[in-house]
C-alpha cells in the first residue's frame, strides 16, 4: 500500500472547480513531483494535504489514517512535514530556537504546560536541533536571528524545521522558487542529500530540470484533473501533457 | 527592541540567575528609601510593585505572545473586588482574600480566553474592551449591592497576615515578597519550553501550527497566566489600598497597563515594571504641579511610541551599547565589520556569544 493514498479529492471555490476528483498514490521512498500550469490546483492540493482547507469530497489516507476534517497541527504530528513557497519561519528567533521549537514538538507533542521546566533540561532537544541545523549547512550561523538570512539560507532554515521533526512524507512548496541561479543549485543538492536519507517527498515545481533532475514519478494536473501520472519518461514523452502544459513545445 | 537579550542560553553562567534574583530584590526592599530622593514619597513604592506584577502579567500576554488586550481591566478589578468583597464581609485574613481573588480572575480569564482568542488583532482587542466594559457596568447598577455602585467598595478594615496588621513598611515587605516571586516565576516561564512556544507564535504562528503545535491551547494558556498576574495585583491593590474604586474594572485600567507596558518596554518582563514606577511617578509628580497632567502623560508617552517604541529598556540598551562601542580599539571594530559582511549579506548584529 502506498504511504499517502488519496482517492476522489474534489475542491470548489464559488463555481471554480480547483481539484476534480484527483487521485495520487506516493510511494513510501519516492520523490513525487506534481506538475501542471498556473491555476492547474497544485497548491490547492498541498492545502488539502496539510489541513489548510477542507475538501469538499473525496478519501485521503496517510498510513492508513484518515487526514480529513484533521487541523494542520494534527497531520504534522502524524509525520507530514510541509515547506511554504514563500519561507516561514520564526525570524525574530535566532536559528537554534527556530529548530528546537520543532523538536520540542517532536518530543513533548502538540501542547505541554511545562512552563517551569529548566533551560538545562532541554540538552538532548538543542543538540538534535544543531546537528539538524549542520546537516542543512547552517551550523556557524546556529546562534544569529533569522531574519537576517538571505533567501536560500532562510529555505534551508525552513527545511531543518521540518527535519527536527523526522517526517515520514516532506512537501514542498516551489522550493527554488525566487531564488538565483546558485542558490536554485544548492537547494537540489540539499534536497538531494535529504532523498538519500531516505524520506518521501512530493514536490510542486516550475523549474523543469529540478522536476526531472529530482523526481521518480510525477503527477501532471490540468485544470483541476490529472492529466497523466508516471515515470518521468513517460511524461517527458506524453502528448496530452505537452499540449495542455506547453502548448504543444517540447519539454 | 531588546528581547533578544532574554533568550535562554544553553551555556551561561550558572550565576547569571541568582544576581539578577538578588539585584531585583535590593531594589525593591530599599525602593522606599530611594524615591524621597527624587521627588516621590515612600507609600509610592508599593503601588508601583502592584501595578508592576499587572504590567508583567499582561507583558506576558502582548510582549511575548504578541496579542493585544485591552481587557486586563477585568482581571485586575474582579481580583480587587473579590479580595475586597471578602475582606468587608468574610474576615480580616488576607490570605483567603487573595486565594478567592486570584482563583475568580483566573477563572474568568479562562473562560474570555476561551473566547477572544479564536480572533485576532482587532477584533481580539475589542472582544477583550467588550467584556471588560461589560464586568464594569455589571458593578455599577445590577450588582450594586454587592459592589457598592458608584461608590465602589469602601471601609475595607486593615487586613491581617498571621496576627500582624498589613500596613505600612510590613504590607510593603509583604508586597514586595509577592513581586519577587511573580518575577522568578515569569522569567522561569519565559525561559521554559512553553515560553519558547509563546514567542513562537508572536514570531510566525502559521509555521508554528505546521510545526505540530496546537497554537490554540498555548495562546489560552498564556492568557489564564497573565490574568492569573493581573489577579493577584488586584487583590493586593484592595489590600493596600483598603478601598475597590469603580475605575478598576474601568477601561481606563486597561490603558493604563498597556501604556506602563509601552513606556517600560514590551517583551523585556523588567520593562513594564520599570514602566509602571515611570507613569505613577509621573501622575504623582504632575497632578500635584499642575491639573493639566494628563495632558504632559499623553505627550510623554507618545513620544515614547515615536521615538523610542523599545520603552525605557531599549534606551538603557543603546546607552549601554554606545558606552562599549566607545570602549571598543578600532581593529576589533574592523574585524566586526568583515564578520558582518562575510556571512552572505546577513548582519549578525544580534549574535550573542555563548
Amino acid at each position: 500500500m502506498a504511504l499517502l493514498e488519496a482517492s476522489g479529492v474534489t475542491k470548489r471555490f464559488a463555481g471554480l472547480t480547483a481539484l476534480d476528483h484527483v487521485d495520487l498514490q506516493v510511494e513510501e521512498g519516492s520523490v513525487h513531483s506534481i506538475i501542471g500550469p498556473n491555476g492547474a490546483g497544485k497548491s490547492t492540493l498541498l492545502n488539502v494535504l496539510t489541513g489548510s482547507i477542507r475538501p469538499d469530497g473525496g478519501t485521503i489516507l496517510f498510513d492508513g489514517q484518515s487526514l480529513i476534517s484533521r487541523p494542520p497541527y494534527e497531520i504534522n504530528q502524524l509525520g507530514i512535514a510541509r515547506v511554504f513557497q514563500s519561507p516561514e519561519i520564526f525570524p525574530e528567533l535566532r536559528l537554534v530556537d527556530n529548530v528546537t521549537i520543532a523538536a520540542l514538538a517532536a518530543r513533548d507533542g502538540s501542547f505541554r504546560l511545562n512552563a517551569l521546566q529548566h533551560p538545562r533540561r532541554r540538552g538532548e532537544v538543542r543538540d538534535l536541533a544543531e546537528e539538524v541545523l549542520a546537516d542543512v549547512g547552517l551550523k556557524e550561523y546556529a546562534r544569529f536571528v533569522a531574519k537576517h538570512l538571505s533567501r536560500g539560507d532562510k529555505r534551508r532554515l525552513e527545511l531543518a524545521i521540518c527535519l527536527a521533526h523526522r517526517p515520514r512524507l516532506l512537501l514542498l512548496d516551489e522550493p527554488t522558487a525566487g531564488m538565483s541561479h546558485a542558490e536554485t543549485h544548492s537547494t537540489v543538492e540539499l534536497l538531494k542529500k535529504i532523498s538519500e536519507m531516505g524520506m518521501t517527498k512530493i514536490i510542486i515545481e516550475h523549474d523543469m530540470d529540478v522536476v526531472f533532475t529530482l523526481s521518480s514519478r510525477i503527477t501532471v494536473l490540468h485544470q483541476g484533473r490529472v492529466i497523466a501520472d508516471g515515470a518521468p519518461e513517460q511524461i517527458r514523452g506524453d502528448e496530452a501533457v505537452q499540449e495542455a502544459y506547453l502548448g504543444g513545445a517540447h519539454l | 527592541m531588546i528581547a533578544h537579550m532574554l533568550r535562554p542560553q544553553s551555556a551561561e553562567s550558572p550565576w547569571r540567575e541568582p544576581v539578577i534574583m538578588a539585584v531585583v530584590a535590593v531594589v525593591m526592599i530599599t525602593l522606599p528609601w530611594i524615591l524621597p530622593y527624587v521627588g516621590g514619597y515612600p507609600e509610592l513604592a508599593t503601588r508601583i510593585l502592584i501595578w508592576g506584577i499587572f504590567a508583567l502579567g499582561f507583558d506576558l500576554l502582548v510582549g511575548f505572545t504578541g496579542y493585544l488586550s485591552f481587557g486586563h481591566a477585568a482581571f485586575w478589578g474582579i481580583g480587587a473586588y473579590c479580595a475586597g468583597f471578602y475582606l468587608l464581609h468574610g474576615g480580616m485574613n488576607a490570605l483567603p482574600a487573595i486565594i478567592i481573588g486570584v482563583v475568580a480572575a483566573t477563572a474568568i480569564s479562562v473562560l474570555l480566553g476561551y473566547l477572544a482568542l479564536r480572533r485576532y488583532g482587532i477584533y481580539f482587542a475589542i472582544l477583550t474592551l467588550a467584556f471588560a466594559e461589560m464586568f464594569y457596568y455589571a458593578a455599577l447598577a445590577p450588582l450594586q449591592d454587592w459592589t457598592g455602585g458608584d461608590n465602589g467598595l469602601t471601609g475595607i478594615p486593615t487586613p491581617v497576615l498571621a496576627g500582624i496588621p498589613l500596613k505600612g513598611e510590613v504590607i510593603h515587605y509583604f508586597v514586595v515578597a509577592c513581586a519577587f516571586l511573580a518575577v522568578y516565576f515569569a522569567r522561569r516561564i519565559v525561559r521554559s519550553p512553553f515560553g519558547l512556544m509563546l514567542r513562537a507564535i508572536k514570531s510566525n504562528e502559521t509555521r508554528l501550527r505546521f510545526t505540530g503545535i496546537n497554537v490554540y491551547r498555548y495562546k489560552v494558556a498564556a492568557f489564564v497566566i497573565s490574568g492569573l498576574y493581573s489577579g493577584l495585583a488586584g487583590t493586593l491593590y484592595a489590600i493596600y489600598e483598603t478601598y475597590v474604586p469603580t475605575e478598576s474594572l474601568h477601561w481606563v485600567t486597561s490603558g493604563k497597563v498597556v501604556m506602563m507596558s509601552v513606556i517600560g518596554g514590551l517583551g523585556t518582563l523588567f520593562g513594564p515594571m520599570v514602566g509602571a514606577g515611570v507613569v505613577l511617578y509621573l501622575e504623582d509628580v504632575l497632578s500635584a504641579s499642575t491639573e493639566q497632567w494628563l495632558l504632559i502623560q499623553g505627550l510623554i508617552f507618545m513620544a515614547f511610541v515615536v521615538f523610542l517604541p523599545g520603552g525605557v529598556m531599549e534606551g538603557l540598551h543603546r546607552i549601554l551599547s554606545w558606552i562599549a562601542w566607545r570602549r571598543t580599539d578600532l581593529p576589533e571594530i574592523e574585524g566586526r565589520r568583515q564578520a558582518r559582511e562575510g556571512a552572505h549579506g546577513a548582519a549578525p548584529l544580534q549574535q550573542r556569544s555563548r
